[in-house]
């Protein structure tokens, strides 16, 4: 008995890493090709590299100026992120807590909105905003996200401030606790577990997302870093060693806080799933 | 519900909770959508200086234009497959996940990578596996399937699509699933077992009702993102070999900006908003209904 | 009530930094009494880095101006880029678009024709661009296309030096095929990319069909009128034959459809195959598998198997890329300092080593005699200085390449014969407005 579990385990194990290692095997390639030249890479793709050459890496930091792009993609991320989760939160919990059907209704739209395809909206966006002069700089794009994101954040949280006790709010209010201080006292520590779970998602969207900010950037100093990953498409062709490189230096910074957070960002994404 | 005294405090109270975000929201997605809904009545081209009303012009154009829906049908075959095979899979690895494996922390963690990247990038490092590494592959060791590349034959692009579509969400669906699983109760299922419950009953009668909730929310999920598919269109097959691959999504797109046919675009992408709406809000509808029943 | 205030601090300060953000637009719009600041959107994306360097010599030149470089990111097109800068009311100062495009921009960008580099440009290049008498754009840069030879490939099948006169006619080609298969190496390589097909090969059955390119624009409006019968059109299936043929004679005619950009230099380059159908942009991929000496050429699609016809001899070439200058948006100043830096590339040292020597252009303007040192680019210069040049078709409808792309490929790869894709260009035409 204990043999033939123990083998079932075996099997198992094994599956699964053959499984993960075709789920990472796009990302070795990435790192492999990196490091070698153009015609190594299309000539013999599986090959490891000869030698550690950095030169890629080198060409991908100086052309994409790696430093201004970094700073743009944390400003606009980490701005949008924590603004997007403070206001939804807000929303969300006065949406439930008032549940008129004005509110519901509300409710109900920013639902439906999650499904509007981007590209019915592009070009109206960039005309209206365009004609107030309110583009080209991280400050409408951090404000464009906030009205992108809240939806899905408010959808979320609504889920879990459902769950929350209102005794417990109403204990507070007895208490000469006015309903704002109730909500930053008891409601928004109560809901960290959720924000960290909105804050995750909101994270892997912004810092990758392309289209919005190539039309909402536009001067070379706001670019973000997968903005400026474009460099190595030609017209016909593609740059493909700095750009492996390129794009290894756009994931990596993702790549690190995963490693580090791993725990705490699959607990986030498996909590935000539970209504 | 807790009420406030005042109509001012509570005006006040109303502006502050939700002023910010119903104002991003609705200056940011409603008020473009409409706008967008405006222009599809125009003969607007994306760039002149004039246009003109046209009526429903546009609207007639989207029913003649056979292309997109055949795009759509196809859109269609493409989210049915793709989300049956991502839920399947990603049901399986978080059933394995939760069954007490040594390390499974660390798989699960391997099976999210894909979800840190964006859809740019993996259809573009998926486009050199197919076209380069898998043909490389396939002429060293000989092998007729991949000694050409699956890109240039409709149905194994397609296929291609398919592929790289599960990989890149089993493992978001797979979290899902775990947190699912492992609010199963446990002691219930010993129980089972004590009583000799074969691991099928077991699955078919506790475990699966109790995870429909789960269920619900990751075919949602893959639904809406599977419908919306278009940065892995553009970079991986870029709708070929023949727009054999072309999605509904990016062909509204060309629609709007290569054929430069703004408005009949932009009503397209009204009609399939539409259509997509009705997909999905009927999909939570039944489940809902289900759910209760269950 | 602390909260409160803590509250109303962050609303208030959001609102400060909204106003702030939108004002910071305007008024910087507005200083510049001494320095100009202008933009150019670049659509042609190689030569990204090359372009930001000549903006910087172009400040050593004129310290007071300011180029920027803007971008236009892949899978967007320049026409799709530049309308949204122009709906965004952020037009760039200088837009490169694609020759096509520039009609649709007419009343938004300034009338160059008074210009000094007006009078150097060479034959037609500004043709297309003229509306009214006026001409809106400055031709950047010509490109053209054919069959480019390994020339270490073809002598060793000839045996003694290959004279690229001699292919003239589809048999000839089939011929010096033939040859090089008994060399031992593969004749060809045809790259199956919708653009490559559909915007550069099948077109020359349009440019094709007469010298006289009024002719030619009259047959496009037949097509779109639909009174062509083009399965009776010599050129075009001529042009096709020679396809067949090329079709018999590629090295990848097991699937046709798998190859991609990249493996087109990778084997002429090493010298597996002798011949590509490409066009004199693809310099940079070749030249980084070499094995030639550097030695390469351009032939003729041939369309007819009478060396006298038109097509036979002549190399399929045009202006690609335009520059034109916004004036809605840009002020005077930075009108005046974009027609400099345009005067800038065509007279000065630094602008023409920028535009023949960094960038691989081949300039359209006759004052610069600097010789191209890539040979694809000289091989197109000698076939324009010996008037052997037959106009590429740079005006199609913007989805042609894609839609005519597609039934090419289908051709291509053999699931649908030559009365499928007759008919499908056909019906093509007629959709076209």
């Amino acid at each position: 008995m204990r043999n033939r579990n123990s083998s079932a385990v075996w099997t198992k194990s094994i599956l699964l890493c053959i499984c993960l290692l075709l789920f990472i095997f796009p990302f070795l390639m990435l790192l492999v090709n990196s490091f070698k030249e153009n015609k190594a890479i299309t000539s013999s793709p599986l090959s490891l590299p000869d030698h550690l050459n950095f030169s890629n890496y080198i060409n991908a930091f100086d052309k994409m100026d790696y430093v201004s792009a970094f700073t743009n993609s944390i400003t606009i991320t980490v701005l949008s992120v924590l603004i997007i989760s403070l206001l939804a939160a807000m929303t969300a919990h006065y949406f439930v807590r008032n549940q008129t059907k004005f509110n519901q209704y509300t409710f109900f739209l920013m639902v439906a909105a999650m499904i509007i395809p981007f590209q019915a909206i592009m070009i109206p966006l960039v005309k209206i905003y365009g004609s107030i002069g309110f583009l080209n700089s991280k400050w409408a794009l951090i404000y464009m996200y906030i009205g992108f994101g809240s939806p899905l954040a408010v959808f979320i949280y609504h889920g879990f401030v459902k769950s929350i006790p209102a005794e417990l709010e109403e204990a507070a209010l007895i208490d000469g606790c006015t309903r704002t201080q109730t909500f930053f006292r008891i409601v928004f520590p109560v809901l960290a577990p959720t924000t960290v779970t909105i804050a995750i998602l909101n994270v892997l969207w912004i810092w990758n997302d392309f289209l919005l900010p190539s039309l909402v950037l536009i001067a070379p100093s706001e670019r973000t870093l997968p903005l400026s990953t474009f460099y190595f498409f030609g017209t016909y062709s593609v740059d493909y060693g700095p750009l492996m490189a390129g794009l290894m230096l756009t994931i990596l910074p993702v790549l690190i806080v995963y490693l580090f957070a791993q725990k705490y960002i699959i607990q986030g994404v498996m909590q935000g799933s539970i209504k | 519900m807790i009420t406030e005294k005042g109509l001012w405090n509570r005006l006040r109270l109303r502006l502050l909770f939700t002023g910010p975000t119903l104002f991003a929201f609705l200056a940011v997605m409603i008020i473009p959508f409409l706008y967008g809904i405006y222009l599809t009545f125009t003969n607007w081209d994306g760039i002149s200086t004039s246009s003109s009303m046209v009526g429903f012009d546009n609207y007639l154009s989207v029913f003649k234009d056979t292309v997109f829906w055949k795009t759509f049908l196809l859109t269609l075959e493409y989210v049915f497959i793709s989300v049956v095979l991502i839920n399947i899979v990603a049901f399986l690895l978080a059933y394995i996940l939760t069954s007490g494996l040594k390390g499974q922390s660390i798989f699960r963690a391997g099976f999210f990578i894909p979800n840190l990247v964006g859809g740019i990038v993996l259809g573009f490092v998926w486009q050199f596996i197919f076209s380069n590494v898998i043909v490389f592959v396939g002429k060293e060791m000989s092998i007729p399937l991949f000694s050409n590349s699956w890109l240039a034959d409709p149905t194994k692009a397609f296929w291609a699509m398919i592929i790289v579509t599960v990989w890149q969400y089993a493992g978001y669906m797979m979290v899902i699933y775990v947190a699912g699983l492992m609010n199963v109760p446990k002691d219930i299922l010993e129980a089972a077992s004590i009583d000799g419950a074969s691991l099928w009953t077991k699955m078919r009668k506790m475990t699966l009702p109790l995870m429909v909730p789960s269920f619900i929310v990751c075919i949602f999920l893959s639904l809406q993102r599977c419908f919306m598919v278009y940065d892995l269109n553009i970079s991986l097959t870029k709708g070929g070999p023949f727009k054999s691959t072309e999605m509904v999504s990016m062909h509204v797109y060309e629609k709007a900006f290569l054929s430069r046919d703004y408005g009949v675009g932009q009503a397209e992408a009204f009609v399939l908003f539409l259509l997509v709406a009705t997909i999905t809000i009927a999909q939570v509808y039944f489940s809902k209904k289900l759910e209760v029943e269950a | 009530m602390k909260s409160l205030k803590w509250i109303q601090a962050i609303a208030l300060m959001l609102m400060v930094v909204m106003i702030v953000a939108a004002c910071g637009n305007k008024s910087g719009g507005s200083d510049k009494e001494a320095a100009v600041k202008i933009t150019l959107l670049n659509s042609k994306g190689e030569i990204q880095s090359q372009l930001e360097d000549a903006a910087k010599a172009f400040k050593e030149d004129n310290p007071n101006i300011t180029v920027e470089i803007i971008p236009v990111p892949s899978g967007q097109s320049p026409f799709e880029k530049a309308s949204a800068l122009y709906a965004s009311g952020n037009p760039a100062t200088i837009t490169m678009l694609d020759t096509g495009d520039v009609e649709k921009f007419k009343d938004r960008v300034l009338d160059l024709s008074g210009e000094k580099w007006m009078a150097d440009t060479v034959d037609r290049s500004t043709a297309l661009t003229t509306f009214d008498g006026k001409n809106y754009a400055f031709p950047l840069a010509i490109e053209g296309y054919g069959f480019i030879y390994n020339k270490a490939v073809v002598d060793q099948a000839v045996g003694g030096t290959f004279d690229p006169a001699s292919i003239n006619t589809t048999n000839a080609l089939e011929q010096l095929f033939q040859k090089i298969e008994a060399s031992g190496k593969a004749p060809l390589i045809i790259s199956p990319m919708d653009w490559s097909l559909g915007a550069h090969y099948l077109p020359l059955a349009y440019a094709g069909q007469s010298a006289d390119t009024e002719a030619v624009a009259k047959f496009v409006n037949y097509l779109k009128a639909g009174t062509v019968d083009l399965a009776s059109n010599n050129v075009f299936n001529g042009l096709l034959d020679t396809f067949d043929v090329m079709t018999k004679y590629n090295i990848d005619k097991a699937s046709p459809l798998s190859g991609t950009y990249e493996r087109g230099p990778e084997v002429l380059g090493k010298g597996e195959v002798g011949i590509w159908f490409q066009g004199n942009w693809a310099w940079p991929q070749i030249s980084s598998f070499d094995t030639a000496n550097g030695q390469y050429g351009f032939l003729p699609v041939p369309i007819s198997n009478n060396p006298s016809d038109f097509g036979n001899t002549q190399i399929s070439s045009a202006v690609s890329k335009r520059l034109v200058l916004d004036k809605e948006k840009n002020t005077a100043e930075q009108q005046a300092a974009g027609k400099k830096f345009l005067e800038w590339m065509v007279y000065s040292e630094k602008g023409q080593d920028f535009l023949v020597n960094k960038a691989n252009i081949i300039p359209a303007f006759k004052n610069i005699t600097l010789e191209a040192k890539d040979p694809l680019a000289k091989s197109i210069s000698e076939y324009i200085a010996n008037g052997k040049t037959e106009d590429s078709m740079s005006t199609l409808p913007a989805d042609h390449w894609a839609k005519i792309g597609a039934s090419m490929q289908k051709y291509l790869a053999g699931a649908g014969d030559r009365a499928v894709l007759t008919k499908e260009i056909q019906e093509y035409w007629k959709t076209v407005k």
